[in-house]
């Protein structure tokens, strides 16, 4: 699972952690949307090297090199299987592409979820109009992911210790020992969540109408710059694709 | 029978947990395990059945270092019963949650209905056997778990703060039932903060702080020494805070004493006598 880590907040301060999340957002949907726009190795390998400087710029570099590591298995796996069952002309260098794509997406996506803390995200939402216990609750979830996580390795802990075996067996007896943990942890999980209600009522969740906002979001020039940007780019973009034809060595792929 | 040589673990190899832990438990002993938040009493539990194995140092069962034997083997030698015992309950009857564990060892039908009936009276749950545990109060869902893991009737049990949540009744029963498995053979290990229910019913503490061991001796010894109940964030038992108070007016009075009837006879004492 260490793939998804590209999509975990990390505090750091750089010109990227600093830009404000509406705009981040819309940088990082163009440059997914220009990702599916293009189906050739050359176009999406220069789209990677605008991606690879801008998480250099978040300071996010090591981090992405890990994720995609642990992405490796999937990027062989898609591979092999498109080349072997593709019916395009030439599979492998089709699968390469597509291969090419998933990194792309992943880090367009990445971008934004590494630099953008999720309190920010919930307080980009509610100004962009989500109501606020629907933004809240979006942030608690986010937040209670890793808390999820422990218990379930808790869970597991229990089981062993009662004679489950995780690890051994056959595949239907690996799907069923998932019973054992995967019950406890729903309910553990809505006990919590009833219990964080209760607490959070009697702490005064809800009493007043109008909230007021310690910090909010200010899009600067550097924002309004990078979506104008990103928007500029994709329109053009949009155009090169659909009424001009590739040059010849953009659409260039592998021979087999 | 358990021995513990120079133990080191650290969480994701950066947070340590355990900083050179050596003991060593003998068959039939029964023991507390206290110390502050955080000085890695459940770490150690985990240790005992394999589920954390050492970075550093060994475990031992009988001799034979635990490294070469999985969870599931151990597990029916240690029995670990949790502190939240909805980490483990997931069936919707608490007598399907007892059979379980045995028929996860591989037990025969026979058997298993043996033990689980046997471990019901024993815990006073058969008059709950047919509801579902997620029904039960806290109190019930805690004694079901631990009937889960007794009913494999491990020779080694050692629970995660088992009085929490118990009415004093319940409390006095769990000890009764600890003390007869002890007295059976069984050693028993409790990690705990409830310093009452050791004085009475534990002959031997360990005090932990910070990763290792600070004492580990006879618990009237060990709770009643101001340095380690300092260090270990412990509180000083009610008997001993009274111990010391007589000791200022009657120096003759040792001021570290912690059973009740030993107080009682030197109050009687001190009465002149009936």
């Amino acid at each position: 699972m260490s793939f998804l880590e590209v999509f975990q907040y990390t505090r750091q301060d750089s010109v990227v952690h600093r830009l404000d999340p509406r705009s981040k957002l819309v940088m990082a949907i163009v440059l997914a949307m220009i990702s599916l726009l293009f189906m050739n190795i050359v176009p999406l390998l220069i789209l990677l090297s605008v991606l690879l400087p801008l998480i250099g710029l978040a300071r996010s570099l090591q981090r992405w090199a890990k994720s995609m590591s642990g992405l490796s298995v999937l990027i062989v796996f898609i591979v092999i299987f498109n080349t072997l069952l593709s019916t395009v002309a030439n599979p492998f260098s089709y699968s390469i592409a597509l291969s090419l794509r998933l990194i792309a997406l992943m880090s367009s996506f990445s971008l934004f979820f590494l630099t953008v803390h999720p309190d920010e995200l919930s307080q980009a939402l509610i100004q962009m109009g989500v109501k606020f216990e629907f933004a809240f609750a979006m942030s608690m979830a986010m937040r209670y992911v890793p808390t999820l996580g422990q218990e379930a390795y808790a869970i597991m802990d229990a089981q062993k210790a009662r004679g489950v075996e995780l690890d051994r067996g056959n595949i239907l007896k690996r799907i069923r020992n998932i019973v054992p943990i995967i019950v406890p942890l729903i309910i553990v999980s809505i006990r919590r969540a009833l219990s964080i209600a209760e607490s959070m009522e009697s702490r005064g969740f809800g009493a007043c109408e109008n909230r007021t906002y310690l910090e909010q979001l200010k899009f600067t020039r550097h924002d309004w710059a990078l979506v104008l940007v990103s928007v500029v780019s994709f329109c053009f973009l949009v155009y090169v694709r659909f009424y001009l034809a590739l040059p010849p060595w953009m659409s260039w792929g592998l021979p087999f | 029978m358990i021995q513990l040589d120079d133990v080191h673990y650290a969480y994701d190899g950066l947070y340590p947990a355990l900083r050179g832990v050596s003991l060593e438990i003998d068959e039939g002993e029964s023991i507390a395990i206290m110390g502050s938040n955080g000085a890695g009493k459940t770490t150690l539990l985990k240790h005992l059945n394999g589920l954390l194995r050492p970075q550093k140092g060994h475990v031992f069962l009988d001799g034979e270092d635990t490294s070469k034997y999985s969870v599931a083997q151990l597990s029916r030698q240690i029995g670990l019963v949790w502190q939240n015992p909805d980490h483990q309950l997931f069936l919707d009857s608490v007598e399907k949650e007892i059979v379980f564990g045995l028929k996860n060892l591989g037990y025969d039908e026979e058997e298993v209905s043996d033990r689980c009936d046997r471990t019901l009276e024993r815990l006073g749950l058969t008059h709950l056997s047919h509801r579902s545990p997620f029904s039960l109060s806290g109190g019930e869902r805690k004694r079901v778990a631990l009937a889960s893991v007794l009913a494999i009737e491990p020779r080694i049990l050692a629970l995660d703060e088992p009085t929490i949540g118990q009415d004093a009744r319940q409390k006095e029963r769990l000890a009764k039932m600890l003390d007869q498995m002890n007295e059976e053979g069984r050693t028993v290990i409790v990690v705990t903060h409830d310093i009452e229910f050791v004085i009475e019913h534990f002959p031997r503490t360990l005090a932990m702080s910070e990763g290792i061991i600070v004492a580990d001796g006879k618990t009237e010894a060990v709770l009643s020494n101001p340095t380690i109940v300092e260090r270990c964030s412990l509180a000083v038992p009610q008997m001993t805070i009274v111990a010391q108070g007589l000791h200022q007016l009657h120096p003759e009075v040792s001021p570290r004493l912690t059973q009740v009837n030993e107080i009682e006879s030197e109050l009687i004492r001190l009465a002149g006598g009936i």
